[in-house]
C-alpha cells in the first residue's frame, strides 16, 4: 500500500481511530496494530508476509539464544549466524539474479559450462529496511545496549506500518521502549505529524513526480535524444527528485507515526546545503548512516588503525551502502564516488581550507553528477548522459514550472532554517479542525496534479 | 563517517505544541470528511478501476456512498473546476471515443448470423505487398515514430528510443499504465489514439498492450459481455480495429501491433489467447499497413511459459517476476523484432 492513494486514505483514519481506543490495553493494542501493519505489507503481495514473519522469527530466537549464552564464543556463533541468516535473505531476494548473471558470465569467458540456474524472484518491498532493522535488533542484544523483547514487540517493531516499506531506518532502542508503555494520549504531536505529512505529500506527489515526468524520466530514458541544456537541467532534477521522494516518503511516515503517539529519529536536513562530504551524510537519509557506521565501519576499525586503514573502511563502507542500494554496478560507482571523496576530505582535513560557498559549490555538483550512475539504468547508458552533457543544442523541455521548482527546491535548502521554522510552528499551533481543513485542501490540489495512471511507487520502495 | 552519536529526533526542534489523541482523531476525519465531499466521485471510480478483491471491496465500502453524495452536490463538480487547471493529463473528451459509435452486439459486429451486416469490401489494404513478393519501390523515411500501450510497453519504449535515436527518428513514448482496451473508465484508447495521431501525425505506431485486459464489456444493448469468449473478443477485435485504422492514418502511416507472450497465470493465460485472436483478426482488413509481431512463437513457444531462455547463446532471465512483462533483455529481444519490421519498412534505419 502507498502513502498517497486512497486505499491508505480508507485505511489510515481507521486504524488511527481503533488504535488510540485500544491503547490502554496493550493486551489488544498489540496484536491489532500487528495485524493492521501485516495488512497494509500485504496489500504489495501476500506471501511477502511469509518472509517479514520468518525474519522476525528468527531473529528474535537467535536475540534469545544470545542473551541467555554466557560463553562469548557461543554468543558471537550465534550473533554470527543471524546476521548471516539476514544477509543471505537479503542476497537471495536481492542479488541472486545480479550475481548468477555475473558468474555465468566469468563461467562462459573461462569456458566451463557450469551455469548457476536462473529464476525471476520478487523483491519484497522494503526488504533492505527490514532486514537491518533486524540486524540492528540482533546485534543490540549481542552488544548489550538492549535487553531482549517479547515475540510480539519484535513482531511490532519490524512490522509498524509507517517505517516498514522505506524507512527510517528506526533502531530497537529507539522504538521497543515506546512499546514498554501505552502512548500518553494527552501528549500527541498533532500539528507537527499534519504539517510534515502536508509537506511530504507536497514534496512527491506535485514536486518529485511532476519533475520525473516532465524532464528526469525521458532524458535519463533516451540520452541520446537530448542536447546538454535539457541534459543539465535534467541532473539538477533528479537529485531534486530523488530528495522530494525520499524525504517525502519519510516525513509522511514520521508525521503518521507521531498522529500515533510515536516518534522516529530525523532523516533528513536539508542535504543539500552541505559543505563537505562529511556533512553531507550526516544530512542524507541520516539513519542508513548511522547504521553503517555503527554496524560496518565502526566494526572494521573505524578510524583507528592509522590513515590507510581509514580510507580502506571508509570505502568498503560506502560501496557497501551503493550496493545496499541494489544489484547494479550504478550503485555501486555511486558508492565509489562518495567513498573517493571521503577519502580524499579526509586526507586534506586541516590541510585546506575552502570558503564555505566554494566547497558547497564542489560537493553539491560531485552530489549531483554521482547521481547519473545512480540513476541511468546501466554504466552504458550513464557514459552516453555524460558525454551528452558536452553537446550543445537546443533545450526542449525547459519549461517555467520545471526551472522554478527544481531551483526553488535548492535555493529553500540553502536558506536561513529560522523564518521557515517560525512559520511551521504557528501552523502546528492552528485548531485541529483548521489543520483538518488545511490538509484536505493540500490532498485535492496535489491529487489535482496526479496523471490518470496514479502516483507512481516511491523510489526507495525498490531498496 | 564522522556522525554525531544519535540522530536528532524530528520532536527534538521548536514544534507547535502537543494536543491530545482526540485531537488527532479530529483532525484526521475532518480531513476524511471533506475529502469524501469533494472526492467522492474520484474515490468510487479507483476502486471501480481497481482488480477484484479485498482492497476494491473497502474502497468501494467507502466509495459507493461517497460517490452518491458526490453526484447529490454541487461540491465535487466545483472542486474539478477549481483545480482542473492542475491536471497534468490531455482532454480525451473529444472524438474517436469507443462510445461515439457504439459497438453494435457482438453478433451485428461479427457480421455473422442471420440478418448480420452486409459483408465488408475487401480491399487492397488487406494484403501484404512483401508477403506477395511485390515490390513497392521508394521507402519512406521514419521520422516519427510513436510507442505506445500499457505497461508492456515499457522499457520496449526507451530501448526503440535509444535505437532509433541515432538515425534521427523522434521517438515518442507513450505507455499509459494500468489501462486497456477493455478498460475504458481509465484511458479510453478510441479517444487516446486519436489524439496521439492528431498530435503527432507519427509514421509508424508500435502498440504493445493488454497487461490488463479481460473486464467485461457492454454490448448496444447494455448487456454484460464477459471475458474470454468469442463475444468478448468480436468487441475486443473491433475496437483494436478502430484504433489501427486511426493509427494507419488512411494508409500514411505503418502500425506494428504486438501480441501478448503468453503469461504464467493461468487465468491470465485464458485472456491472453482471447486477446491475441482479437489483435490477428482486427488487423485482417489493413494488412498491408498493420503488422501483427507474434510474441507468443518468441517467448512462448507452444503457449508455455518459462521465464529464461537462450540469447545469445546464453540461458538469460526474460520475464519479469510478476509473470507478465518482458524484462529489459526480453524487451531486447522484443525490440530487435520490431527493428527487422521498421528496416524493412522504411528507408535507412539503422537501429
Amino acid at each position: 500500500m502507498v502513502f498517497p492513494t486512497v486505499q491508505f486514505a480508507v485505511f489510515f483514519p481507521i486504524v488511527l481511530a481503533l488504535s488510540w481506543a485500544l491503547m490502554r490495553r496493550q493486551n489488544a493494542w498489540k496484536p491489532f496494530m500487528l495485524a493492521a501493519s501485516y495488512v497494509f505489507y500485504a496489500a504489495a503481495n501476500p506471501l511477502f508476509c511469509v518472509m517479514l514473519a520468518g525474519v522476525t522469527l528468527g531473529n528474535q530466537v537467535c536475540a534469545r539464544l544470545i542473551h541467555r549464552g554466557e560463553d562469548a564464543r557461543v554468543r558471537k556463533r550465534i550473533v554470527v549466524l543471524a546476521v548471516t541468516l539476514n544477509l543471505a535473505t537479503l542476497g537471495v531476494f536481492k542479488y541472486y539474479g545480479f550475481f548468477a548473471t555475473e558468474i555465468n558470465g566469468l563461467l562462459d569467458q573461462a569456458g566451463l559450462g557450469l551455469p548457476i540456474p536462473l529464476a525471476a524472484i520478487a523483491l519484497p518491498v522494503g526488504i533492505s529496511f527490514i532486514i537491518f532493522q533486524a540486524i540492528s535488533y540482533t546485534v543490540d542484544v549481542y552488544r548489550r545496549v538492549i535487553e531482549p523483547a517479547t515475540t510480539i514487540d519484535v513482531a511490532l517493531y519490524l512490522s509498524f506500518f509507517p517505517h516498514l516499506v522505506a524507512g527510517p531506518i528506526v533502531r530497537a532502542k529507539e522504538f521497543i521502549p515506546q512499546l514498554a508503555k501505552p502512548r500518553d494520549p494527552r501528549k500527541v504531536a498533532v500539528g507537527a505529524g499534519v504539517v510534515l505529512i502536508i509537506i511530504g505529500l507536497v514534496k512527491k506527489v506535485a514536486i518529485a513526480d511532476t519533475l520525473a515526468r516532465e524532464i528526469v524520466d525521458p532524458v535519463f530514458g533516451v540520452p541520446q535524444a537530448y542536447a546538454a541544456p535539457d541534459v543539465i537541467l535534467a541532473s539538477y532534477a533528479y537529485a531534486v527528485q530523488i530528495f522530494c521522494d525520499f524525504s517525502g516518503y519519510t516525513d509522511i511516515a514520521i508525521g503518521l507515526a507521531l498522529l500515533m503517539g510515536f516518534v522516529f529519529p530525523q532523516n533528513f536536513d536539508r542535504p543539500y546545503r552541505a559543505a563537505s562530504f562529511g556533512e553531507f551524510w550526516r544530512r542524507w537519509h541520516m539513519t542508513l548512516s548511522r547504521f553503517l557506521r555503527d554496524f560496518l565501519y565502526i566494526p572494521l576499525g573505524g578510524n583507528r588503525g592509522g590513515k590507510l586503514k581509514t580510507m580502506r573502511n571508509l570505502m568498503i563502507t560506502m560501496l557497501l551502502g551503493g550496493l545496499w542500494h541494489g544489484a547494479a554496478w550504478g550503485f555501486v560507482l555511486w558508492g565509489a564516488i562518495h567513498g573517493t571523496a571521503l577519502v580524499v576530505e579526509h586526507q586534506f582535513r586541516g590541510k585546506v581550507r575552502l570558503p564555505r560557498w566554494l566547497g558547497w559549490f564542489v560537493v553539491f555538483h560531485i552530489v549531483v553528477l554521482a547521481w547519473i550512475p545512480f540513476r541511468a539504468p546501466d554504466l552504458a547508458l550513464a557514459g552516453d548522459y555524460i558525454s551528452r552533457l558536452g553537446d550543445w543544442g537546443p533545450a526542449t523541455l525547459w519549461t517555467p514550472a520545471v526551472v522554478i521548482v527544481t531551483f526553488l527546491v535548492i535555493a529553500l535548502q540553502l536558506a536561513p532554517a529560522r523564518p521557515m521554522d517560525t512559520l511551521r510552528v504557528r501552523f502546528e499551533q492552528l485548531h485541529p479542525a483548521a489543520l483538518g481543513a488545511s490538509m484536505a485542501t493540500v490532498i485535492l490540489l496535489v491529487a489535482a496534479t496526479v496523471s490518470s495512471q496514479g502516483v507512481p511507487p516511491f523510489i526507495y520502495f525498490s531498496f | 563517517m564522522s556522525a554525531t552519536n544519535r540522530n536528532p529526533f524530528i520532536l527534538d526542534r521548536p514544534t507547535g505544541g502537543r494536543l491530545s489523541a482526540r485531537d488527532a482523531i479530529v483532525c484526521v476525519f475532518i480531513a476524511a470528511f471533506l475529502l469524501l465531499l469533494l472526492e467522492g466521485e474520484s474515490i468510487r471510480a479507483t476502486g471501480e478501476k481497481m482488480d477484484p478483491g479485498i482492497q476494491r471491496t473497502a474502497v468501494l465500502a467507502v466509495g459507493e456512498p461517497a460517490g452518491w453524495l458526490a453526484d447529490r452536490l454541487p461540491l465535487a463538480d466545483a472542486a474539478d473546476e477549481l483545480t482542473s487547471y492542475l491536471s497534468p493529463d490531455d482532454d480525451l473528451s473529444g472524438e474517436g471515443g469507443f462510445n461515439a459509435a457504439p459497438v453494435a452486439g457482438p453478433a451485428a459486429a461479427a457480421g455473422g448470423g442471420t440478418g448480420g451486416a452486409a459483408s465488408a469490401p475487401i480491399t487492397t489494404d488487406s494484403f501484404d505487398p512483401t508477403e506477395l513478393g511485390v515490390t513497392t519501390g521508394k521507402l519512406p523515411a521514419l521520422k516519427t515514430l510513436l510507442v505506445t500501450g500499457d505497461s508492456l510497453a515499457q522499457p520496449l519504449d526507451v530501448q526503440l528510443a535509444r535505437r532509433l535515436a541515432g538515425d534521427g527518428v523522434q521517438t515518442v513514448r507513450d505507455a499509459r499504465l494500468g489501462t486497456g482496451i477493455s478498460k475504458v473508465d481509465i484511458v479510453d484508447w478510441g479517444s487516446l489514439s486519436t489524439s496521439q495521431t492528431k498530435q503527432r501525425s507519427p509514421d509508424a505506431v508500435v502498440m504493445f498492450m493488454g497487461a490488463n485486459e479481460g473486464f467485461p464489456f457492454r454490448d448496444a444493448d447494455n448487456e454484460r459481455i464477459e471475458c474470454c469468449g468469442p463475444e468478448w473478443a468480436v468487441i475486443y477485435a473491433t475496437r483494436a480495429r478502430k484504433m489501427m485504422d486511426t493509427y494507419r492514418r488512411g494508409g500514411e502511416a505503418r502500425v506494428y501491433w504486438l501480441t501478448l507472450p503468453m503469461p504464467r497465470d493461468a487465468p491470465r493465460q485464458k485472456i491472453a489467447r482471447a486477446v491475441n485472436a482479437a489483435i490477428d483478426v482486427a488487423a485482417q482488413p489493413y494488412r498491408s499497413q498493420v503488422r501483427v509481431l507474434d510474441m507468443n512463437e518468441v517467448f512462448t513457444p507452444g503457449e508455455r511459459y518459462r521465464a529464461a531462455q537462450a540469447v545469445g547463446g546464453r540461458q538469460t532471465i526474460v520475464r519479469r517476476p510478476d509473470g507478465i512483462h518482458l524484462n529489459d533483455a526480453g524487451a531486447n529481444i522484443a525490440t530487435a523484432i520490431v527493428l527487422a519490421r521498421l528496416r524493412a519498412d522504411f528507408a535507412k534505419l539503422g537501429g
